[in-house]
C-alpha cells in the first residue's frame, strides 16, 4: 500500500500545483484584461466549430479503440487525404463552373466534394487497415502501434513527395463565403455548415451503430471478438467496416478544415490528429457519445484558453497536449468513462 | 493464375507510386534496371511462399504474368501521361513529380523527346520487356533458392565460414587504413563516399565477428583488436567521414538509453528527444553563454563577463547528465500510471511542448535564431586537434563519441544483469504481477526514465559541441522517431542491434546522399515491414526472439494472451 500511496501524493501534489497555477493565471491576467463579451461569445463559437471538426476525427479514434484496443496512429493522415482528395474534387468542380452555377449547383457540388474526400479517406483507412494492421492483429501492444507511426509517417511524406510542398488552398464559392453578423459577434457561414454537417454525421454514426444490424455486430465483436465469431460474425468484415465508417468521417472532417482554415497540407493531419485523438480520451476512449462531448469541450478550451490565460496564441498546441497530460492522469477514464474500462483491468 | 493477376496489380501500383513520387527523376539512366531489380526482388518475396505448391512451369508462368501485367500497366500510363505531356497540358499542380524528366528517364529517351511527342512505340516495348524479364528473373531466383533449401541442409554450411565471419571487419578495416595512408583529405568525391560505406560496414561486419567469437580469451582478443581498430578510425578518416561517424555513434549513445527506457522496461516513449535536447541546450547555456540574452543580463548583473565560457567540456558532463536526469523524473512522475498507447502519446506531446518551449522562449533560448558559438572540448586545456595533424576537429569528436558509447554501453550490459534489469523486464512483461512480486513500480519505472534521459543528456552535449551552433529545429519529433526506428531495427533491447540499427540508418543515408528525401519514407516502410517480418529486429536479444515467436513454436493464440495483447 505504501508505493501506492507514494505514487498517488506525487501525482496529487503535481495536480493540485497545476490547478493553482491555472487559476491563478486565469484571475490575475485574464480576466484583468477586460475583454468584451461579445469576444468571448465569438472565440466559444469557433470553439464550437474547431469541436465539430475534431469530433469527426475523434470518433475514428474511438470506433476503431474500441473494437481493437489500438490507437490508429495515422488516423490525422487518413483526415488529411481527404482533404486532399477534397481539393481536387474542388478543383474539378471549379474547371466544370460548377461553382458559380446557381445554388442547387453549387449544393451539389459542395456535397460531391464531401463525399470525394470521403472516399479517398475510405480508400485509405481500408489499405491501411488490410497492410500494415491486419497482419499485426495478434501481437504484442507496441507491435501494431509501432507500424502505426510507420504508417502516419509514410502517408505525410508520400503527400508531399507526390502533390509537392505548395500548400493547396481551398477557395469558398460565394454563397458560404459571407456570414450572420448580430451586434459585435459574427458567425461565418462555414462554421455554420461545419456545425450542422457534423452534428448530422455523429447522428447518423450514432443510428448505424444503435438501430442496424451491423452496429450490433460491431458492438458485438467490440465486447469479445472470438465469442462474436461464434456467433456467426464476420469479424474482419466488422472491422473493415469499422474502419469505412471512421475514415468517412475523418474524410469530411478534412473537406471541412480544408474549407475553414482554407489550406491542406502534407501535414495537416497530424496535429489536429493529435487534438482529436485528445477529445476521445477527455470523453472516454471508446465512448462514442463522450468523443463527441470531449471534442466539443476540447475545441473551446483552445479557443478560449490563451486569451484567458493571457498567453500568446503560439501557445494553443501546448494547452491541448498539457489537457490531454492533465486527463490521463487524473482521470485516465475520461469524463465520461471508458464503455470498455472493466475489460482493461 | 487469377492471383499472378491480381499480384501483379500490386506491383503495378507499387511501381506507380515509385513513379510518382519521382524516383526514375533521380536514377536517371539507371531507372529501368533499378526498377526491374525492385520487381524481381518483390516477385521473389511474394512467391516464394508458393514454391513448394506449384511446379517449375506454373511458378515461372505466374512470375511471367506478374511482370507482363505490371509492365503493360505501367506503359500504359505512362503513354497516358507522356500524351499529356506532350499536348502541354501541366500535370505538376497535381502530380509534383509528373515532368517530362521523369517519363524520360522510364523510358531511357531524351527530355526533348517527350515534349515534342516523338516517343517511339520501342521504347515502351523495351520498358514492358524490362519489367516481363524482372517477372522470370524472380521466379528463377525463387526456383534457385528452393533447390538449394529443398535438401536437410537448410542453412548453407561453408567450412571454416565462423573464422570468415571474425576475420571479416579486419581485412576492411586494413583496406581502410591503406586507403587512409594516401593522405586523401578532400571533401565529398566518390573515393570519400566509397570508403565512408567501408568504414561502416567493417563497424557492422565487427558485431556479427563479435558474435560468432567463442566465450574466453577468443571473444576477448576479438574484441580488444575491434576496440584497437575502431579508435584508430578517427585518425585516419577525413572530416567528412568523421562527422558521419560522429553522428552515427551519437546515436548509438541515445539509442542505448533509450533502449533501456523502450526496450528493457518496455516504456514506449516517443518524447526522447527532450532530453537530447535539454542537455544540448544545458551545455549551450554554460559554454556559450553570451548567445542567450536572459543569461548575458543575468551574468553581467552578477559582475561575472559572459564572454568566456562558464564550464568546460568536461565539468558540464554532471551538469547536462544531471539536469536531463531531473527531466526524465520529472516525465517519469505524471506518466507513472499510463500505459502502452497512452504514454506514447503523452511524451510525444512532452517532446513538442519543450520544442515549443525552446522556440518561443527567446529571452533563455535565444528562440528560432539559436545558440551560437558553442566552445569545444578539450584536453587538458588544448584542443587535441591542435597537436596532431591526423585528428580533425570533428574525428576528436567522433573519438569522444566512441569512449562515451562504450561508458554506456557498459553501463547498459551491467545494468541488464542487474537486479534493477530484472525488475524492468518483469515490469515489461506484467506490471502487475511485478508489484504483487514486490517490485516497487515508482521507483523502477522513474529510474528507468531518469537513466534513459542521462545517456540522452550525454548525448545531447556532445551533439551541441559536434554542432557548434543548435537552434530548436534540431530538436524536432524526428530525433525521436530516428531513434526509435534505429532500435527496432536493429533489435529492441540488444546492444548490438543499437550500434548496427545506428550505422544503418544514420550512416547509410549519408552514402545514399542522392536519394537523402525518401528518407523518411523508406524508414516509415521499413518500420511497418519490420514488424510484420521481423519484429524482434536483426539483431536480436536472445529474449525477445524467444517472445515474439513464441506463438509459432507453442499451440495456437489461447484467449488469455489474446486479451493480453488487448490491455490498456
Amino acid at each position: 500500500m505504501e508505493k501506492q500511496s507514494l505514487s498517488k501524493t506525487l501525482i496529487r501534489l503535481f495536480g493540485i500545483t497545476v490547478v493553482a497555477l491555472v487559476i491563478w493565471r486565469v484571475v490575475t491576467v485574464g480576466l484583468a484584461e477586460g475583454y468584451p463579451a461579445s469576444f468571448w461569445i465569438s472565440q466559444g463559437i469557433n470553439g464550437l466549430v474547431l469541436g465539430g471538426v475534431y469530433a469527426l476525427v475523434a470518433l475514428g479514434y474511438t470506433l476503431v479503440y474500441g473494437i481493437l484496443f489500438m490507437i490508429n496512429f495515422a488516423h490525422g493522415e487518413v483526415m488529411m487525404i481527404g482533404g486532399i482528395t477534397g481539393f481536387f474534387a474542388l478543383q474539378f468542380a471549379a474547371a466544370q463552373g460548377w461553382m458559380e452555377g446557381s445554388t442547387a449547383v453549387v449544393v451539389a457540388a459542395l456535397l460531391f466534394i464531401l463525399l470525394a474526400g470521403m472516399l479517398g479517406s475510405v480508400v485509405t483507412g481500408v489499405t491501411l487497415e488490410r497492410l500494415a494492421y491486419r497482419p499485426l492483429r495478434r501481437a504484442p501492444r507496441l507491435v501494431p502501434l509501432i507500424s502505426a507511426i510507420g504508417a502516419s509517417l509514410f502517408l505525410q511524406y508520400s503527400v508531399l513527395l507526390i502533390f509537392g510542398v505548395s500548400p493547396h488552398s481551398y477557395r469558398k464559392p460565394d454563397i458560404i463565403a459571407g456570414g450572420i453578423r448580430t451586434g459585435d459577434v459574427f458567425i461565418p457561414y462555414t462554421g455554420l455548415i461545419i456545425f450542422f454537417a457534423s452534428i448530422l454525421l455523429m447522428l447518423s454514426l450514432y443510428l448505424i451503430i444503435q438501430r442496424t444490424k451491423l452496429g450490433r455486430a460491431m458492438r458485438a465483436v467490440a465486447e469479445d471478438k472470438d465469442t462474436a465469431a461464434l456467433m456467426g460474425v464476420n469479424v474482419d468484415a466488422v472491422i473493415v467496416a469499422t474502419f469505412v465508417l471512421g475514415s468517412a468521417l475523418a474524410g469530411a472532417a478534412g473537406v471541412m478544415l480544408g474549407f475553414h482554415n482554407t489550406v491542406i497540407k502534407f501535414n495537416s493531419g497530424f496535429i489536429p490528429g493529435l487534438k482529436a485523438f485528445t477529445a476521445a480520451v477527455l470523453g472516454g476512449i471508446g465512448n462514442i457519445p463522450g468523443a463527441m462531448f470531449g471534442a466539443l469541450i476540447l475545441g473551446m478550451i483552445e479557443a478560449l484558453g490563451p486569451s484567458a490565460l493571457g498567453i500568446p496564441t503560439e501557445y494553443k498546441d501546448i494547452i491541448a497536449f498539457s489537457v490531454l497530460v492533465l486527463i490521463l492522469i487524473f482521470r485516465p477514464s475520461g469524463i465520461f468513462g471508458e464503455i470498455l474500462s472493466e475489460k482493461k483491468a | 493464375m487469377k492471383k499472378a493477376f491480381n499480384i501483379g496489380l500490386i506491383a503495378f501500383a507499387v511501381l506507380t507510386y515509385l513513379v510518382l513520387i519521382g524516383l526514375p527523376t533521380r536514377l536517371e539512366g539507371a531507372a529501368q534496371p533499378v526498377l526491374a531489380l525492385l520487381l524481381a526482388l518483390f516477385v521473389y518475396a511474394v512467391l516464394r511462399g508458393q514454391a513448394k505448391e506449384l511446379g517449375r512451369g506454373a511458378l515461372l508462368q505466374n512470375g511471367l504474368v506478374i511482370g507482363l501485367v505490371a509492365g503493360l500497366l505501367l506503359v500504359l500510363e505512362v503513354g497516358f501521361f507522356t500524351g499529356l505531356l506532350a499536348d502541354g497540358v501541366k500535370i505538376q499542380p497535381v502530380f509534383d513529380k509528373i515532368v517530362p524528366l521523369n517519363m524520360a528517364a522510364l523510358l531511357n529517351v531524351r527530355a526533348g523527346t517527350i515534349i515534342k511527342g516523338e516517343t517511339s512505340i520501342v521504347a515502351y516495348a523495351i520498358l514492358t520487356a524490362y519489367l516481363a524479364v524482372a517477372g522470370l528473373a524472380g521466379t528463377l531466383l525463387v526456383l534457385f533458392t528452393r533447390s538449394n533449401t529443398a535438401g536437410a541442409v537448410r542453412s548453407v554450411h561453408i567450412p571454416g565460414g565462423r573464422w570468415l565471419t571474425i576475420l571479416l571487419p579486419f581485412a576492411l578495416f586494413a583496406f581502410i587504413y591503406y586507403l587512409g595512408l594516401d593522405g586523401v583529405n578532400t571533401f565529398g568525391n566518390d573515393k570519400n563516399i566509397v570508403r565512408l560505406l567501408i568504414v561502416l560496414v567493417a563497424t557492422g561486419a565487427g558485431l556479427f565477428s563479435l558474435r560468432a567469437a567463442e566465450d574466453g580469451i577468443e571473444k576477448l582478443i576479438v574484441s580488444a583488436l575491434l576496440a584497437a581498430a575502431l579508435l584508430a578510425l578517427p585518425f585516419v578518416l577525413n572530416q567528412f567521414q568523421n562527422s558521419v561517424m560522429n553522428i552515427v555513434f551519437i546515436f548509438v549513445m541515445m539509442g542505448l538509453g533509450l533502449n533501456i527506457v523502450v526496450g528493457y522496461a518496455g516504456l514506449l516513449d516517443l518524447g526522447y528527444v527532450a532530453f537530447f535536447a535539454i542537455g544540448a541546450y544545458v551545455y549551450a547555456f554554460v559554454a556559450a553563454p553570451f548567445s542567450s540574452p536572459y543569461i548575458s543580463a543575468l551574468l553581467t548583473g552578477m559582475g561575472i563577463s559572459p564572454a568566456s565560457p562558464l564550464l568546460g567540456y568536461w565539468s558540464a558532463i554532471p551538469l547536462a547528465m544531471l539536469t536531463a536526469a531531473i527531466g526524465g523524473v520529472l516525465l517519469g512522475i505524471p506518466v507513472l500510471r499510463l500505459r502502452g498507447d497512452y504514454l506514447a502519446i503523452v511524451t510525444l506531446g512532452f517532446g513538442e511542448i519543450i520544442r515549443l518551449f525552446m522556440l518561443n522562449l527567446g529571452d533563455l533560448t535565444n528562440g528560432p535564431r539559436g545558440l551560437l558559438q558553442i566552445a569545444q572540448p578539450t584536453l587538458f586545456g588544448v584542443a587535441p586537434a591542435s597537436l596532431t595533424s591526423h585528428l580533425d576537429a570533428q574525428g576528436w569528436i567522433f573519438l569522444l563519441a566512441i569512449f562515451g558509447s562504450a561508458l554506456v554501453a557498459f553501463v547498459a550490459i551491467r545494468l541488464n544483469d542487474s537486479r534493477l534489469g530484472r525488475a524492468w523486464v518483469a515490469m515489461r512483461e506484467d506490471e502487475d504481477v511485478a508489484q504483487a512480486t514486490g517490485i516497487h513500480l515508482v521507483q523502477t519505472k522513474l529510474l528507468a526514465f531518469a537513466i534513459g534521459a542521462t545517456f540522452a543528456g550525454l548525448a545531447g552535449q556532445l551533439y551541441a559541441a559536434r554542432q557548434i551552433n543548435i537552434f530548436p529545429e534540431n530538436f524536432s519529433l524526428f530525433v525521436s522517431i530516428d531513434a526509435l526506428a534505429l532500435i527496432i531495427v536493429g533489435g529492441m533491447g540488444s546492444i548490438p542491434g543499437v550500434v548496427l540499427g545506428a550505422l544503418a540508418l544514420k550512416g547509410l543515408p549519408e552514402v545514399l546522399r542522392g536519394v537523402d528525401e525518401y528518407r523518411i519514407v523508406t524508414f516509415a516502410v521499413l518500420l511497418i515491414v519490420m514488424m510484420i517480418v521481423r519484429p524482434e529486429g536483426i539483431l536480436p536479444s536472445a529474449r525477445r526472439r524467444r517472445e515474439l515467436h513464441s506463438e509459432e513454436m507453442a499451440a495456437p493464440v489461447d484467449k488469455d494472451e489474446q486479451l493480453e495483447g488487448g490491455r490498456a
